[in-house]
């Protein structure tokens, strides 16, 4: 039997929408049909009018049209004073859809750091949250308690935007009735329990701590750039983006966006540090340690990684 | 004449979220109120931050135009710093930009203004059957071949720039990385590519046949010379669109706004008019005459905002609040005006300011449409598709040519970053004060088209363009749908063209 999946973007960009239609294994007709998705609702893509869509959110409402999947994309807004009318539909707060959808739903996915943990705006007028969460902090709007129909909460699919190929990747593993084993911040592992910086091509560099400094060097971005790829869990460079690269690839630092704290307020593009080191160390590693290892690994760089002359 | 007013009806196959009100009498829209719904205060985020993070931030404000986003937000950089990027810098930008207009121009013709075709209502239309075939979400053979495609020049913006989308390799100055030969040359062969299944599949010929469609009638010979046009994705939307009355509705506010975009290099073999591939300019009709950014204010007088007097971007002011102007106030788009003149911009008005023959001929005639401004988005891949590969093969033999001027570094200063996004005009102002954000503003192509009234009366573009449109069923009014998807709405963009006094 078919499973009916409700699309719905609150305060969003509409990125992970773009970036789900670069899914390539498979890609998304194939994905859709394969599994037997109904793509009930989504609003940039489906052709119902918007009477129909009135019949179909009442059915959902009343349970006349089961939803297997509530896939929720950007954050819930709450602002101005709680009242959620920031993002208005029909002169009502979407805040109160999203949580009489959550109520229905067989599953629910949080798609990109926005619906997971706020992201964009948590601490500004807009007064926005994630589903399950408020940056690291458990609760959201549907409260820490919240399970959806299947017993699990809220899967976080982190990302800004959520990499092209977790939302096929989670969809499969739900609907084949798999184990999904998720982190603290309820991300599965499968996509969030790599580094970022596992797979960067300029690994050497950063192995023998031989430093990019202004852009289009070749180096590590971590100790000056401002690189949170070691720090930061996610596929980017196991899994590469459109099939092709990834930030850290062509000299970009990883911006931590599949964490809770993403963004940041400190400035983007630098690393704040101590003595040269960075205050903050690739993720469970100790100072000390760190200190004495790199201190070690840069006298014993190679010349081929001081001259820059190792591609990256 | 008995009138009724429909309020907030919904528009799906847009980006982001649309409401519009009409008023309904006689079988025509005699009125129309436009609404953005969503607020994110993206500007006020940016406050306090630092001088870099306009890079990192602004790409989000839209998921289908972020390196438009992140452009812009470079070019406001080079401006405050004083640094103009190195020939190879220029192309990169330039080719990554075009790789996502043309993914955009044909994702929103197939997967959203076609796709209504497909919609039951137009089941008693001659060619229902064959939209059905073609447009159904993401089953329908079109869709699946564009979903397909679009994704695949994609790369070439994950190759120059590691992902799409939402990612930040233009710095200031330049770009943050060499892309290698290979890289290069992958690049090209994804280009040459979607421009064979473009020419393929979009066109039904080759882009130098297409180029010498230069009138109406020209159009019309072009449409009967063989079925591979006719079963093109152009020669079906002109067959549907006809039939269905498209090039009969839709006119808008007859004025053209471009901001010109796409700065040639130093060297180049690409010939433009002006030292931009897409010219700058606004026209009234046909009639084009030069543009100065100066000319550009807001108006909040319909707005949810605090009134603080219709003000350049530079110097505007912002005060979201939801209980401004009573009674009168319908969104929390502000309604930007050029010269106090309401504009329409996007992929129409580029041809006409570029002189481009055809429309050129459709304006001057008085026949500009919906089914117009979409012939003129689903065929700009023409325009920028031979340029793409001309600047490819520039980059594969200047390799190694510097790729960034300066230090990656931005001073306190003013600064403006003006192009075109796939939609239209779009602007980011900047103010960098003790090193950090002082004032962030961006105007967006959608406040263009998508604005509300200002304190003159005068609509915004689309609200002006479906004025007049016959509707069978006010309840579902599909004819305006057409109409206000023509202008591509990009409403997660609009909503957040906010500013805030600082």
């Amino acid at each position: 039997m078919a499973l009916n999946l409700y699309w719905m973007q609150a305060g969003s960009c509409g990125g992970d929408t773009f970036s789900f239609l670069g899914s390539e294994k498979p890609d998304v007709p194939t994905l859709m049909q394969g599994l037997d998705v109904n793509l009930l609702w989504h609003p940039s893509l489906s052709n119902v009018s918007a009477p129909e869509h009135k019949r179909l959110l009442d059915s959902l409402d009343d349970g006349t049209t089961s939803l297997d999947l509530l896939v929720v994309e950007g954050a819930v807004l709450r602002g101005p004073a709680g009242t959620g009318m920031f993002d208005a539909r029909g002169g009502r707060p979407r805040k109160d859809l999203v949580v009489a959808l959550a109520r229905r739903a067989r599953y629910v996915i949080a798609l990109g750091t926005c619906a997971s943990f706020g992201g964009f705006g948590v601490a500004g007028e807009i007064d926005a949250t994630g589903l399950q969460f408020t940056r690291a902090e458990h609760g959201g709007l549907l409260g820490q308690d919240f399970r959806a129909g299947s017993g699990l909460p809220v899967v976080n699919l982190a990302g800004c935007p959520c990499h092209h190929d977790v939302l096929g990747g989670t969809l499969m593993a739900l609907l084949a009735g798999a184990e999904l084993a998720l982190d603290e911040y309820q991300r599965p592992l499968d996509w969030y329990g790599t580094m970022v910086h596992q797979g960067c091509t300029r690994n050497e560099y950063h192995e023998y701590r031989v430093e990019e400094e202004a852009f289009g060097e070749k180096g590590c971005l971590f100790f000056h750039m401002g690189c949170q790829g070691p720090l930061t869990g996610g596929p980017c460079n196991k899994h590469l983006w459109n099939q092709r690269s990834s930030k850290t690839r062509v000299g970009v630092p990883c911006f931590g966006c599949t964490s809770p704290e993403f963004p940041a307020d400190s400035p983007f593009f630098a690393t704040r540090n101590i003595e040269g080191i960075p205050l903050a160390l690739p993720k469970g590693v100790k100072r000390a340690h760190y200190m004495a290892y790199k201190a070690m690994a840069a006298a014993a760089a190679p010349e081929r990684l001081k001259t820059r002359s190792t591609e990256v | 004449m008995n009138t009724r007013i429909i309020r907030d009806i919904p528009f799906n196959l847009v980006e982001g979220d649309l409401e519009v009100s009409i008023e309904y009498g006689d079988g025509r829209v005699t009125d129309a109120w436009s609404a953005g719904t969503l607020y994110r205060g993206f500007e006020n985020l940016m406050k306090g931050r630092g001088p870099l993070d306009g890079l990192v931030m602004t790409p989000r404000i839209c998921g289908i135009c972020s390196t438009t986003h992140l452009f812009a937000a470079a070019r406001a950089l080079d401006a405050i710093a004083g640094l103009t990027p190195p020939d190879n810098a220029v192309r990169v930008r330039n080719v990554a930009l075009m790789a996502e207009h043309v993914q955009s121009d044909v994702r929103q013709s197939v997967l959203m203004y076609m796709a209504a075709f497909a919609h039951p209502a137009h089941a008693g239309h001659p060619l229902y059957d064959e939209a059905l075939r073609r447009y159904a979400p993401a089953a329908g053979s079109s869709a699946i071949d564009a979903i397909r495609e679009t994704k695949r020049v994609l790369e070439v913006v994950a190759i120059l720039g590691g992902q799409w989308p939402h990612s930040s390799f233009m710095v200031p100055g330049g770009i943050a990385f060499a892309p290698s030969q290979a890289n290069l040359l992958q690049c090209q062969q994804l280009v040459g590519a979607y421009r064979a299944w473009y020419e393929r599949r979009v066109l039904g010929c080759p882009i130098e046949r297409w180029r010498e469609v230069d009138s109406r009638a020209a159009l019309d010979v072009w449409l009967a010379e063989s079925s591979a046009h006719r079963d093109s994705e152009t020669g079906f939307l002109l067959r549907f669109g006809r039939a269905a009355g498209l090039d009969a509705i839709g006119a808008g506010p007859n004025a053209f706004l471009s901001y010109g975009s796409l700065d040639l290099p130093q060297e180049t073999a690409v010939v433009a008019q002006t030292r931009q591939l897409v010219a700058a300019g606004f026209a009234r009709g046909n009639a084009v005459a030069a543009f100065d950014a100066a000319g550009i204010a807001e108006d909040v007088s319909h707005a949810w905002y605090r009134n603080h007097g219709t003000l350049h971007p530079a110097a505007g002011e912002t005060d979201p609040y939801a209980s401004a102007q009573e009674g009168r106030a319908y969104s929390w788009i502000k309604a930007p005006r050029y010269a106090g003149q309401a504009v329409e911009t996007g992929p129409l008005a580029e041809a006409v300011i570029d002189g481009r023959p055809l429309f050129a001929d459709i304006v001057s005639a008085g026949r500009t449409s919906a089914l117009a401004r979409q012939l003129a988005r689903l065929t700009r891949p023409a325009t920028l598709l031979p340029a793409m590969e001309i600047w490819l093969q520039e980059l594969i033999e200047d390799h190694g040519a510097p790729i960034i001027v300066g230090d990656g570094q931005v001073p306190d200063g003013e600064g403006a970053g003006l192009l075109q996004a796939a939609r239209g005009a779009l602007g980011h102002w900047v103010r960098i004060e003790n090193g950090r954000i002082a004032r962030y503003q961006v105007i967006t192509p959608t406040a263009w088209n998508g604005s509300p009234r200002d304190a003159t009366g005068q609509r915004g573009a689309w609200e002006e363009a479906i004025l007049g449109t016959p509707v069978a069923n006010p309840d579902n009014p599909i004819e305006a749908g057409h109409v206000i998807r023509s202008f591509d709405p990009c409403l997660v963009c609009a909503v957040h063209t906010v500013r805030r006094r600082v």
